[in-house]
């Protein structure tokens, strides 16, 4: 999908989904950026949650970017934040990122083994 | 660092950091005169001579939260390692302009890399931002306006999961079209 053509009937389809939709976003996701984590994969973290956002059909997470948070020896890292409960994920790689999107996101079960640094 | 693309999203994100909501970044690529050369412009705070001169500095940052300032030495340093330059310039009333050029067939010069990565992570992040990317190869110039892409939408909002997967695959159809229309032989790719 890459054309202008498809750009319009996207927004065709994103118009009708609006509608229906409470655009509150409940979810919030922050990659951290600083240089730490851009050298580590940030950029390629961001990316996956994208795709997988967009497969699983979530248009009510925010997701944003932080500055380095002083844990460089375990980046990237991404915090997932519902309501009050926030949970930081260490060292995430694509295919962690998309299970993240699936598991926590979508089933809201926190992955803990990949909230402590590994042993 | 592996790729210039990773020090452009660095370089673009201490832009934002310094309150900026307007970014251009230009890749130009001249593969005759053997030239890629790229710049961040900012319409953030700006930056003072002292720091200009500080900020190569590894061990010194404005930020009060930490300790070393990583990002435009390992930039420097990427410069260094094929005999290009980098120029940091105070954009008067606010602003500042990051130029960093390369050879481009050096073998010790760093990829352009994911350059569509760079521009959706900083699109993704930031939703007041406008971005302006220019991208010029030989003669063939791409230019992107978030802007103009905010009107084509006509009240969607840009950062919709599908609308910025839509983008990557735009983007990278169109930077790589750049260099296929130019028919060149030789010279490195990216």
């Amino acid at each position: 999908m890459k054309s202008l053509d498809e750009l319009d009937k996207l927004r065709q389809k994103l118009q009708q989904d609006m509608q229906v939709r409470d655009n509150d976003h409940e979810v919030r996701v922050t990659v951290s950026m600083g240089t730490c984590g851009i050298a580590a994969g940030a950029r390629e973290i961001v990316q996956a949650m994208l795709e997988e956002l967009k497969e699983q059909g979530l248009n009510n997470v925010a997701l944003t970017q932080t500055s380095c948070v002083g844990l460089c020896q375990h980046e990237p890292l991404l915090e997932v934040a519902r309501g009050g409960e926030k949970t930081t994920y260490i060292n995430v790689d694509r295919e962690k990122a998309r299970e993240i999107v699936r598991k926590h996101l979508v089933q809201g079960q926190v992955i803990k083994d990949w909230t402590n640094p590994e042993k | 660092m592996e790729e210039l693309s990773q020090h452009i999203l660095d370089i673009a994100f201490n832009s934002l950091e310094a309150g900026a909501t307007e970014l251009t970044i230009s890749v130009w690529e001249d593969i005759k005169h053997n030239l890629l050369q790229f710049e961040v412009l900012d319409n953030g705070r700006g930056i003072t001579a002292e720091d200009i001169t500080k900020i190569l500095d590894p061990f010194y940052t404005t930020k009060s939260f930490k300790r070393v300032g990583l990002g435009v030495p390992l930039l420097q340093e990427a410069v260094d390692r094929c005999g290009g330059n980098l120029k940091i310039k105070a954009l008067p009333p606010g602003g500042t302009s990051v130029t960093a050029t390369f050879p481009h067939d050096h073998l010790d010069r760093a990829p352009l890399g994911d350059i569509t990565g760079t521009l959706i992570t900083l699109i993704t992040g930031h939703r007041q931002l406008n971005l302006v990317y220019r991208h010029r190869y030989n003669r063939q110039t791409f230019i992107f306006e978030t802007r103009q892409l905010k009107t084509l939408l006509r009240g969607i909002p840009l950062h919709t999961p599908e609308v910025l997967v839509w983008l990557k695959n735009y983007l990278n159809l169109k930077i790589i079209d750049l260099r296929r229309e130019t028919n060149e032989e030789f010279g490195r790719a990216g």
